[in-house]
């Protein structure tokens, strides 16, 4: 039992995780030859999958964020406002509403991040509350309970996204991108220090790391995230209106990040690529559906603190520190 | 209309509507209080408490306090078991067993909606008519509530103050390991802070019921007010929660003389936010953020 | 993932049984069947129900030659616009439905559209919004009339022959309210009275006593009820009358009296001046009334006959065009359509001045007077003007 088991692991798993590559890489692929719903879904958890790991960096450092989907908004808003009115293509106006969503995160960040466990989480729901509640209001701008209709497909160096397997490609590069920056990061003093924070504040500020710093690009970063999947959202759909953003679209982002695993790196893919196709499987059932979602969470906060993502298998990392 | 009478007429209205809050918000401030936990489930308790009275009353034919009494006796229970079998894993951990009570709430509204399904149904009204104090007009059915509000309080202050189990939970409340050395026992207070807690937001519901209609869907709004109502009163204090949700109750009602009604939300919010950041123990508050 | 492979499997299956009977023509229902507008949703899936219902009865729908089996396919969209574009989606794609009645509201219709449009899938929609028809979405029809058709009509009625002259109302803050609220803005302007006070309010409230204090503070001699749900608009009566206030209180959209009587009171709704769109003394009427009745055990929500007689519209319109792939052409048939015999009366189509096209029923309708719980017509009207 004393034996080092960090050199057995990898050379047992190795075909099983080249196995596992395989076969995500055939799902990946799948939705090109298969029918316009399942393309449209696979979009949709594209985008799922983008803003549950913007949820997934803020939950590394220990917070949780009941408000996510208002930042998804700001970055829809942001960017289809930046096209409408300053005439900007879909690369640039999608800049700036990340950049207008990382702004607010900073603002924002910067008073409430002092806040702990569940006073953060009603604090970032008074906050999407609110962002909502101005969105309905602004008529005059944001279109009010009508929102913005007819926006126009993405379009990159004159290459139009204009259908879905299109758009699939653009979604699954950016999704599959985020993975890797969430992969790349962990690996990454920053990424240490992010886990160093959640564990022990006290600890990691008497090391020197500024806890406050950590947490707030850590917020911003993740708020970044979730702009990026409204900016494209908002193209995908054509249309965005203040009630797609509402708490329990929160609720629904909380649910695929716990269910898929919050320390873990793939907890977003997981989450997102289960849940997302879940509802179609329930169509005639929907209070059945929403029954399984309120007891799989419990039973995965029981049982399975980690989510899915930590049941043991290849996926887990060598170095068995970082992860439980 | 004059301004003192319009006056007069915001202040009765956003106390009684204040009280409404103040029963909504008590039985949360309990549960985190007792159990560090905050309840999402807490909302779904009043609807629960809601359609217990439309159907104790309307079904059963009971009148309608033994039918308020009955709902009490059957949500503590009920609370309690619930604590016992699918919370207990969270007690004290306050982030998950947040989002264990997100799950538990998701289930008892789908169960409702599966039963009962999606439509309101109107209980018959207890009262009707109104009292008028010279100008100002009092809609019967809200002073019943409102005195029915006041004994359940008042019931609830007795019990915390005067009875065995009553001193040992506010022992529970005021510091949990101190209270566990002096042999108080959390199998037995756990169950009973978290029934006690939505057995009065049951009651609540119970009590609104002939005023608002009832369905699956009525707990959202009594939860956001609770959590306004305790932030600002400072979550796990009962006192705080009373100021509090007057407070909130006047503040709604002479806002909506001035302001549009989505600026009065908003301005809500806003002051949500600002007080959790100056001050997250809210008014009255004890305990760290 | 598995997922391919069990559809797979489910329309193996499902095509088994097609081979032996006759063919089933899907008639797709994307409607609220969840939360607020659950009303209104199950009403118009049960219209599309019982339209069906009676064609099978006869043998099938019989187009070209073939006989037809309709089967209405039903999702739940939850009032939201993403909801619904998927919806819409599985309804257009997988279950391969050319024809869709619904969506309830104005952002899942807007939000759905661009894909219905593009693919020439018929909607029969209730979205209140102006925005809905346009000469550039030539698939959309919407049976029931809006504010935008009864208002006028009625308001100059209700001014001329009940004196209204400073009206208040609330409206939900959703988009259905916020287009509600313009319409009737400038129809009492036009009428020659004033809706001085309008507020908006979360569509989940349930308090309004400190609205109704601010409103009646104003002055106003008469209450607007139309764009609120029938419990909220239920609830603003009994809170008014708990108030005091004794003017008039008028509805001039949105039937459901029914149900404001549920949660006011007969008391309370005395005297109450309704928009209603159906004639309970009209055989037609009835007759539909009845058999509604009859299925789903509980009385039909007032929108409920025109998406019956829209969807009966659609078939004739199949008839005429002799298919029912070809979507273009029962398109045109549809919008031939005029003097149609329906459970309204006589209808046809309209709305070209307002929306650059005839895709809005024009059926006739009427204002009532609440006694006793019960609506007693006062007058007819059609969109030229009331009696």
């Amino acid at each position: 039992m004393t034996e080092l088991s960090l050199e057995s692991g990898p050379a047992r798993s190795a075909p099983l995780r080249w196995l596992l590559w395989a076969a995500l890489a055939a799902v990946a692929a799948a939705p090109w030859f298969a029918g316009p719903f399942v393309q449209h879904l696979a979009v949709l958890t594209c985008l799922n999958v983008l803003i549950v790991n913007g949820l997934a960096v803020i939950a590394r450092c220990g917070q949780l964020s009941l408000g996510h989907a208002a930042f998804v908004a700001v970055g829809a808003y942001g960017s289809v406002l930046a096209a409408r009115y300053f005439g900007l293509g879909f690369l640039s106006a999608a800049l700036v509403g990340i950049v207008l969503t990382a702004s607010v995160a900073l603002a924002l960040g910067a008073v409430i991040l002092r806040l702990k466990g569940v006073y953060f989480v009603l604090v970032t729901f008074a906050f999407g509350e609110l962002l909502r509640l101005v969105l309905l209001d602004g008529a005059s701008w944001s279109g009010g309970a009508n929102g913005i209709a007819g926006i126009e497909s993405a379009a990159i160096a004159g290459l139009a996204f204009d259908s879905r397997g299109r758009f699939y490609g653009l979604a699954l590069f950016i999704a599959l991108g985020s993975v890797a920056l969430l992969s790349v990061l962990a690996r990454r003093p920053f990424g240490h220090a992010i886990d160093a924070v959640a564990e022990n504040p006290a600890l990691a500020e008497s090391t020197g790391l500024s806890v406050h710093r950590i947490q707030l690009c850590a917020f911003v970063g993740g708020c970044a995230l979730a702009a990026a999947g409204g900016a494209l959202q908002a193209r995908y759909v054509g249309y965005v209106s203040p009630e797609s953003f509402n708490a329990s679209i929160s609720i629904g982002f909380i649910i695929m990040l716990v269910i898929g695993g919050r320390r873990s790196v793939w907890g977003g893919l997981i989450g997102a690529m289960v849940l997302t196709p879940l509802p179609e499987l329930f169509r005639g059932a929907v209070q059945t559906q929403h029954i399984f979602y309120g007891a799989a969470l419990i039973l995965i906060l029981r049982f399975l603190p980690a989510g899915l993502a930590g049941l043991p298998g290849p996926w887990q990392p060598r170095q068995g520190k970082e992860f439980q | 209309m004059d301004w003192s009478i319009l006056l007069t007429q915001a202040t009765i209205n956003g106390l009684i509507v204040g009280l409404l809050y103040l029963l909504m918000a008590v039985g949360f401030t309990l549960v985190f209080g007792v159990m560090r936990m905050v309840n999402f489930a807490h909302g779904e308790f009043y609807m629960l408490g809601a359609f217990g009275a439309y159907f104790l009353t309307t079904q059963a034919g009971l009148s309608f306090l033994p039918a308020v009494a009955l709902t009490f006796a059957l949500s503590v229970a009920a609370g309690a078991v619930l604590e016992w079998g699918v919370l207990k894993p969270f007690r004290r951990d306050e982030l998950n067993g947040m989002i264990a009570t997100i799950g538990l709430a998701m289930i008892l509204q789908n169960v409702a909606l599966m039963f009962f399904g999606p439509d309101p149904l109107s209980m018959p009204a207890v009262v009707q008519g109104t009292a008028r104090l010279g100008k100002v007009v009092i809609p019967l059915s809200r002073i019943y509530v409102v005195v029915f509000a006041l004994l359940a309080l008042a019931l609830l202050y007795g019990f915390l103050r005067y009875s065995r189990p009553g001193r040992a939970l506010r022992a529970v409340v005021e510091d949990f390991e101190i209270a566990a050395i002096q042999g108080i026992r959390s199998r037995i207070y756990y169950p009973l802070g978290f029934g006690l807690g939505v057995g009065l937001a049951a009651v609540a519901g119970a009590l609104m019921a002939p005023l608002f209609s009832v369905s699956p869907f009525v707990g959202a709004t009594p939860l956001l007010k609770a959590f306004i109502v305790v932030i600002l009163g400072g979550l796990g204090s009962i006192p705080g929660a009373a100021v509090a949700g007057l407070a909130l109750g006047l503040a709604e009602s002479y806002g909506s003389l001035m302001f549009e009604s989505s600026t009065a939300d908003m301005l809500i919010f806003a002051i949500v936010i600002v007080m959790l950041v100056v001050r997250p123990k809210g008014l009255l508050g004890r305990g760290e953020a | 993932m598995r997922y391919p492979i069990i559809l797979a499997g489910l329309v193996a299956l499902a095509s088994l049984p097609a081979a032996q009977a006759q063919e089933t023509l899907k008639l797709g229902a994307l409607v609220t069947l969840s939360g607020a507008g659950a009303a209104w949703g199950q009403g118009m899936k049960n219209a599309a129900e019982v339209a069906a219902d009676q064609v099978n009865e006869a043998g099938g729908l019989e187009v070209g030659g073939k006989k037809y089996r309709v089967q209405v396919v039903a999702y739940d969209d939850k009032y939201q616009a993403n909801e619904a574009v998927t919806v819409a989606n599985r309804l257009v794609f997988e279950d391969k439905v050319r024809y869709i009645v619904g969506p309830v509201g104005s952002a899942p219709v807007l939000a759905i559209q661009p894909m219905t449009e593009k693919n020439k899938v018929i909607l029969l929609t209730l979205g209140f919004t102006a925005k809905a028809l346009s000469a550039d979405k030539p698939y959309t029809f919407r049976p029931n009339v809006t504010t935008a058709e009864v208002s006028q009509p009625q308001i100059d009625w209700l001014v001329k022959a009940q004196g209204l002259k400073t009206v208040g109302a609330l409206f939900p803050n959703d988009e259905t309210g916020q287009q509600i609220a313009l319409d009737l803005e400038a129809a009492y302007k036009k009428a020659g009275a004033a809706l001085s006070t309008k507020e908006f309010f979360e569509r989940d409230r349930v308090d309004f006593v400190p609205l109704l204090t601010r409103m009646m503070a104003r002055g106003i001699d008469a209450i607007e009820l139309d764009g609120n749900s029938p419990t909220t608009a239920g609830l603003i009566v009994k809170q008014a009358r708990e108030l005091g206030f004794e003017g008039r209180i008028v509805r001039t959209g949105g039937p459901a009296t029914q149900e404001i009587v549920n949660v006011a009171g007969k008391q309370a709704t005395e005297g109450m001046l309704v928009h209603t769109p159906i004639d309970p003394d009209l055989p037609a009427t009835k007759a539909y009334a009845e058999r509604y009745a009859a299925k789903y055990k509980h009385p039909m929500n007032g929108f409920s006959p025109a998406f019956y007689d829209g969807t009966l519209m659609l078939f004739e319109a199949m008839r005429r065009a002799g298919t029912v792939e070809d979507t273009e052409r029962v398109r045109a048939e549809m919008e031939k359509l005029d003097g149609f015999e329906g459970s309204l009366g006589k209808l046809s189509w309209t709305g070209r001045a307002m929306y650059g096209i005839d895709h809005q029923l024009n059926a006739p309708f009427y204002v009532a007077e609440v006694k006793d719980g019960r609506e007693v017509i006062r007058a007819r009207c059609t969109v030229e003007g009331c009696r």
